[in-house]
């Protein structure tokens, strides 16, 4: 069982079988039918696809319209998809390719325009302002404080690195699977992986201390 | 394979962070779970690197509940139906809307008859303004001596009615030639006979003397 299969995912098998259904219908033009089809494929994607976009959108309006724009663009481009790759690794392409155009043109944005300042609270919009899981408002706010300086580290690494941890730590995903969605090769994946966590582990090293592991590089004699 | 060098000796010394990290990229990468023969062995280094790995699953978790918490059920559902709206939308053909004014069909000869008048009129409009600029189309009509009694009369009627009370002194006693010319004799002197018509009808300045 691969990594991904692990963390929840469907089936490649059952990935495979509805993209072909929804093609073949397309192309007999059947299309009520094929968006019914589809909408399978869609329940079956749409947490990760989620996850992912939030991952690197950090903006929980934006990574909604990246990922719609992702499952629509998936759907009018089915006919190019080949059988014999993947549909999650694919589909998982064209969400990240959508999520990297979007940095670039916020990244674009924010050179001529202020951002909007944020609440006390650090929150952009009322969905951020979910019902709490039980915890404490001091538990929340800790939290909160620790998912800011995460989410701080992550933005200070590279790319390729930043890709490669989302998709190997948050999404379960093997270095091969790592491997078709970035086009990178197994080896510079882990190579990449490898960087990212001894650069988290000095951008975070205050977090990594307080749960007691040993200091950044020390090599520890017996 | 480890990326770090491979002449340390992991059975004689405790394993640094780094090795940590290569330990569980490559267990990651793999999908396999941790084989390393220290680990195995060195209890303190078992429980540092559970510690790191419990680190990194503090990450996972912090990360993935975020994102979740933004996507509740609900938000999933209303992105669901949006995506399927859009997929109808897309196979929908677009909706043109006539605006009201042509909505109703029209003929088309009666069309093409008023189109035609239409342009005729705006042609003869601006063919007949471009025309009445280039060309003085009175004068070419009336004949040379009614032309002339008109601006003699034209010049009469711009006689002041009242005539100014005080009249400067030098008006009475300085002859036309003298005024214009300022006394140049060559140019006094050197009068057309053409130009005598033009002469007769322009007013004099002693016209404008005022009887005492």
């Amino acid at each position: 069982m691969t990594g991904a299969q692990a963390a929840g995912l469907p089936t490649r098998e059952a990935d495979s079988a509805a993209a072909s259904a929804v093609k073949a219908l397309q192309a007999e033009g059947r299309h009520a039918e094929a968006r019914e089809r589809y909408a399978e494929l869609v329940a079956r994607h749409q947490r990760r696809a989620a996850r992912i976009a939030f991952h690197y959108l950090r903006d929980s309006a934006e990574s909604d319209e990246a990922v719609q724009d992702a499952l629509v663009k998936a759907y009018t481009h089915l006919q190019s998809f080949r059988e014999e790759l993947p549909f999650e690794v694919w589909f998982t392409r064209i969400l990240i390719n959508g999520c990297l155009d979007r940095i670039k043109a916020r990244t674009r944005r924010e050179r001529w325009l202020v951002p909007m300042p944020e609440s006390p609270h650090g929150q952009r919009d009322f969905t951020d302002r979910v019902a709490g899981n039980g915890q404490s408002p001091e538990e929340q706010l800790l939290g909160r404080e620790r998912r800011q300086k995460l989410a701080a580290a992550l933005a200070r690494l590279p790319e390729r690195q930043r890709s490669v941890f989302m998709l190997s730590h948050y999404e379960g995903c093997t270095s091969r699977e790592v491997s078709a969605l970035t086009g990178l090769n197994e080896s510079t994946v882990r190579v990449h992986l490898f960087r990212a966590i001894r650069r988290l582990r000095t951008l975070l090293a205050d977090d990594a201390a307080s749960i007691g592991v040993g200091g950044e590089k020390r090599r520890v004699t017996s | 394979m480890s990326l770090l060098s491979p002449n340390r000796n992991r059975a004689q010394r405790h394993l640094t962070d780094d090795a940590f990290a290569d330990l569980w990229s490559a267990a990651a990468a793999s999908g396999e779970p941790v084989a390393d023969p220290h680990l195995a062995a060195c209890a303190q280094c078992r429980t540092r690197y559970s510690a790191f790995t419990g680190w990194l699953d503090r990450i996972h978790d912090d990360a993935v509940g975020e994102a979740d918490e933004a996507f509740p059920a609900e938000r999933l559902a209303a992105q669901q139906a949006q995506v399927m709206r859009r997929l109808e939308a897309l196979e929908r053909p677009a909706r043109v809307i006539a605006f009201p004014r042509f909505a109703r069909p029209v003929t088309s000869t009666q069309g093409h008859a008023q189109r035609w008048v239409a342009a005729a009129a705006a042609a003869g409009l601006i063919i007949g303004l471009a025309a009445g600029q280039l060309v003085d189309v009175r004068r070419m009509f009336t004949p040379a001596r009614i032309v002339a009694t008109q601006q003699n009369a034209r010049l009469t009627t711009t006689q002041p009615v009242g005539a100014p009370s005080v009249v400067p002194a030098s008006l009475s006693s300085v002859s036309d030639e003298t005024l214009f010319f300022g006394g140049d004799p060559a140019r006094t002197t050197d009068r057309l006979p053409m130009l005598q018509a033009m002469d007769d009808i322009t007013p004099r300045a002693r016209d404008l003397e005022q009887p005492r």
